[in-house]
């Protein structure tokens, strides 16, 4: 559904841009792991937010008014991330970069996916520079998430 | 120049709407039928989405928008027309009085002085969408065909611009940010926010759309989306009023996301 609906979202763009002077001297084809991950979301779905092993980052784009769901369970002994998921309202940049995000926290400890920078995932995404607000969002939904688990998980 | 053939073909599409709804020439609409359909349905689109009229103001203490033509002289009492010399008559100058002549684009001129509106949130549009008919006539590539090449390239960007401040105008969200901007306030967009409780209803209701079976669902869950726009753009009101800008651009931000959910609605409806 949700591919569906932004593939629509696509195609409805695709006659407009083809007619942007622009698009001659510089297409805008995304990168094949964009349309791969648009194509095949990993790990779309919801875990139970009120399930204390469950950490829920919920971001937004105030400029297009997109919004970004990232949850991660975690293993409460070692600090692993043992699953991921998300859900995505928003354009294909958005959609690949939360999806890989999702794949690239599991099996993490939650320091690690600290680390991950947004530019990392522009960069396996080859984003152009206009999407790279949506990584960014991938960044934050993956630190809100942690940070959420561990607030839970101080006042459970 | 193929930018200026899309603004072209929108601004033809627009016309088309308008010039349906009065009573026009057969010659006129045959003339504009090289309209894209795309992009025909994706502007149809948005003037469903925002019907803006009928917006009332909570403790509107300020005149309503209005003819303001004697205020805006004195800025353009400079310009005369490239063609035949004359003086500029009126404010703003976007058409020789004399000759009929169209003026090319002055940047300086702002939305709101096109369509001869205070500058002001508040606008009562009841007078928008006959200035932009009027502004057509006049400036519309079609009036023009058989002229210079210069005229037609006036006509393309004026016509395109009376178009742009149309929609900029009467969509209060645009409206809003378009008179920030003039105040020199510019919304950032790369900000990520995170307000949970928005944030977790906005999810909600772009699943409930997602979801929806029917579009008698999808017409509620539009309801409670022209409800909740119509409650922030007082807000917003309210706040640059008392020149709040923080608080303005807090309004345009949650304004954005409701938006995008009602035009995900009109797209399934």
């Amino acid at each position: 559904m949700l591919r569906l609906a932004s593939k629509r979202l696509l195609q409805g763009l695709a006659p407009r841009e083809a007619q942007s002077p622009a698009v001659q001297l510089l297409p805008r084809l995304y990168h094949e792991r964009v349309v791969d991950h648009y194509d095949n979301p990993r790990n779309v779905g919801s875990f139970d937010k009120n399930d204390p092993t469950v950490g829920t980052g919920l971001v937004g784009a105030p400029a297009c008014g997109d919004v970004m769901k990232l949850q991660i369970k975690v293993d409460d002994e070692t600090g692993k991330i043992v699953d991921a998921c998300f859900k995505t309202f928003g354009c294909g940049s958005a959609i690949a970069s939360s999806s890989v995000a999702t794949e690239w926290v599991k099996g993490k400890q939650m320091e690690e996916v600290l680390s991950i920078r947004n530019s990392e995932i522009a960069k396996h995404l080859s984003l152009p520079p206009v999407k790279l607000h949506c990584s960014m969002l991938a960044e934050d939904a993956i630190k809100a998430a942690v940070k959420d688990y561990e607030a839970k998980r101080v006042k459970p | 120049m193929s930018k200026q053939k899309l603004w072209i073909s929108l601004s033809s599409s627009v016309l088309r709407r308008t010039l349906r709804l009065t009573t026009c020439s057969a010659a006129k609409t045959r003339s504009l039928t090289y309209v894209s359909p795309s992009l025909t349905i994706s502007n149809s689109e948005n003037f469903r989405i925002f019907p803006s009229r009928g917006f009332e103001f909570l403790g509107n203490t300020q005149l309503p928008g209005k003819w303001s033509l004697c205020t805006q002289a004195a800025e353009n009492i400079d310009a005369k027309c490239w063609n035949c010399n004359a003086e500029a008559e009126t404010a703003p100058f976007l058409v020789c009085g004399s000759c009929r002549c169209i003026q090319p684009v002055d940047q300086s001129v702002d939305y709101f002085q096109i369509y001869g509106l205070e500058k002001t949130y508040d606008i009562k549009d009841d007078n928008l969408e006959r200035k932009y008919k009027d502004w057509q006539k006049q400036l519309h590539p079609d009036m023009v065909h058989s002229k210079s090449e210069k005229e037609r390239e006036n006509a393309a960007e004026q016509s395109a611009r009376v178009i742009d401040g149309y929609r900029t105008l009467s969509n209060p969200l645009s409206r809003a940010i378009y008179i920030l901007k003039l105040e020199g306030v510019n919304v950032d967009e790369e900000e990520t926010i995170s307000e949970p409780h928005l944030l977790a209803e906005i999810m909600e209701i772009r699943e409930a759309v997602e979801e929806a079976a029917d579009s008698q669902a999808l017409n509620q869950i539009q309801s409670q989306m022209q409800e909740k726009l119509k409650h922030l753009s007082n807000l917003f009101a309210y706040a640059f009023r008392n020149r709040n800008f923080e608080e303005a651009v807090k309004a345009i931000q949650r304004m954005t996301y409701y938006e995008r959910a009602s035009q995900e609605i009109v797209k399934k409806l």
